[in-house]
């Protein structure tokens, strides 16, 4: 049981880091960024670059996939996004278009890094007790990094100018720009920051279970169902979703046989949904 | 060139080739309230956003302080002293008021001059104080209205436009928010041009005002002459 709660703290703080990323994207561009999932893998297969291939240190690594992923979001708001949301007047073309992108990624990355499962080996090797569960210091690590980053990216959006910039952004565009915010600045700086969060999730998870090519679309659609748990756009909501999934996963993978376990969440997602569409924080639309 | 504080000249503005306004053109001198009146759809809010930049006209001048504005960018025209509190006011709603205000202040760099802004500006509005920490969604129209004209001040403006600030108020509380237009035009010294289906109350409070009809100026005048004014009776006045 201790061992349950521990392995869905871990995912659930890893998680939080996907869902808030995509939640800081919708919430600011009002795009369901479909290529979250790719995101996080490039972060992954950036990681196990630096460090299996150019032998550089994990920080490094680290740092580079949050850099690197997050100007890949830059561009895409710059050169993609920012572009068809000009000029097209309904909202399946921005559809298209992340799923467009999601294609991109996921193919440059087969491409660049193979199909092979990549990992590394773990940062700090040891394990802890915790009363009856055993935690490996590496996940320890994992999962302290993640709070950190979680609780940055909370004081950054809560207490910061640009922070508070987003927010605004996100609840009134014209009105932002009434308060003379140059929004397409901060559009792009959005579009950026949650895709570094997802080039970090990847780039911790891959010391834990590895990471191949093809993980995006399920990735990107835990981030679904995460947004969906909580309210899409609101990140408490994120949060929210993100720590249920953690545990529901946790707790599913120690009681039920392999891939039983997605497939009860799906329909226990509908059964949900069907009760709560807006999700547990969300607004009803509307 | 203009000579005068502010001017807008022969502005007319289209949606999808739709002319809403049509060779429109407002001038004052510093200092002064000019109202905006016109039926709905006349093209009041049009004719503002154009001023802002929010919607670039499709042809005419705009100018401010002496310098031509009309290519300039909505966010920087903050910066050169303009603010707008739009229709139906948009307070940020899952922000506190207190986050609310300082969105005003956000280009501006003298942290001293912004604390002591916010200070003036929550001694004006004691409402506002006593609410600090709430969620401006949750504020009744009335302090709304406050919390965006005192979102608005935060930027410093000097030319301040406000689109049908009444818009849904009861008579009373109307009534403070005219008393407070007055009062930050005397004290700040705020230029102020004022859009309003509440005619009575705009003509009141303004020295002069422009009456929009279908997308034209089709009357101007002080604002103390068009009160008497028949055709301003019969159509805007309830007789
Ligand atoms: N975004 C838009 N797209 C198309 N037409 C518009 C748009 N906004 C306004 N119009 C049209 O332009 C004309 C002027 O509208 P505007 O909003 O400026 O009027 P108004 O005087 O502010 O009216 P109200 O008192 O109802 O606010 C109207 O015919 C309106 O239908
Ligand atoms: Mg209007």
């Amino acid at each position: 049981m201790e061992q349950i709660l521990v392995n869905g703290a871990i995912l659930a703080a890893n998680y939080a880091l996907i869902a808030l990323g995509i939640t800081l994207i919708f919430s600011i561009m009002n795009v369901l960024n479909f290529a979250h999932g790719q995101m996080f893998m490039f972060g992954g297969l950036i990681v196990y670059w630096t460090v299996a291939q150019l032998g550089l240190p994990y920080a490094v690594g680290l740092a580079m996939a949050a850099v690197a992923v997050g100007l890949i979001g830059m561009a895409f708001e710059v050169f993609f996004f920012r572009r068809v949301m000009r000029d097209s007047t309904r909202e399946e073309n921005t559809m298209l278009l992340a799923v467009g992108t999601a294609l991109l990624l996921e193919n440059a990355a087969l491409s660049l890094f193979g199909e092979k499962q990549r990992g590394i080996p773990p940062i700090v090797t040891g394990v802890y007790r915790i009363g009856d569960a055993f935690l490996p210091a590496n996940r320890a690590l994992v999962f302290g990094i993640s709070l950190v980053l979680i609780v940055a990216i909370l004081l950054f959006v809560t207490y910061s100018k640009t922070g508070r910039a987003m927010r605004a952004l996100a609840q009134d565009r014209t009105a932002t720009l009434l308060m003379g915010v140059d929004t397409a600045r901060i559009s792009t700086l959005g579009f950026g920051l949650g895709a570094a969060l997802a080039g970090i999730a990847g780039g911790l998870l891959i010391t834990v279970s590895g990471v191949n090519a093809g993980i995006g679309t399920a990735i990107s659609t835990k981030a679904f169902i995460m947004i969906m748990i909580g309210g899409a756009g609101v990140v408490s909501g994120a949060l929210l979703g993100a720590v249920a999934l953690g545990f529901i996963e946790a707790f599913g993978y120690a009681y039920l046989p392999g891939s039983l376990t997605y497939l009860m969440i799906f329909v226990a997602l509908i059964l949900f949904l069907l009760i709560r569409p807006q999700g547990i924080m969300g607004k009803p639309w509307g | 060139m203009s000579t005068r504080y502010f001017e807008a000249r022969d502005l007319t503005v289209s949606y999808d080739k739709v002319a809403a306004i049509r060779d429109v053109s407002i001038g004052f001198d510093e200092g002064q309230v000019v109202a905006l009146i016109g039926a709905n759809g006349a093209g009041k809010s049009t004719t503002l956003r154009a001023i802002t930049g929010l919607k670039r006209p499709g042809r005419g001048e705009i100018w401010f302080e002496g310098e031509r504005i009309d290519q300039i960018a909505p966010a920087k025209l903050v910066e050169r002293g303009i603010a707008m509190v739009p229709e139906g006011r948009r307070v940020f709603p899952h922000m506190s008021v207190r986050d609310n205000l300082l969105m005003g202040a956000h280009t501006r760099e003298d942290k001293a001059g912004v604390a002591s802004d916010l200070e003036r500006i929550l001694t004006r509005f004691p409402r506002l104080r006593e609410r600090l920490r709430q969620n401006a969604g949750t504020l009744s129209g009335g302090e709304q209205e406050m919390l965006v004209i005192g979102r608005a001040l935060m930027t410093k403006p000097r030319l301040l436009l406000l689109d049908e600030p009444s818009l849904g108020l009861a008579p009373l509380v109307v009534r403070d928010i005219a008393r407070l237009i007055l009062e930050i035009n005397r004290d700040e010294g705020v230029s102020v041009i004022l859009v309003e289906q509440n005619s009575r109350m705009a003509l009141r409070i303004s020295q002069y005002a422009y009456v929009l009809e279908t997308g034209r100026i089709g009357l101007e005048g002080a604002s103390a002459e068009l009160i008497d004014n028949a055709h301003v009776r019969a159509l805007y006045l309830g007789g």
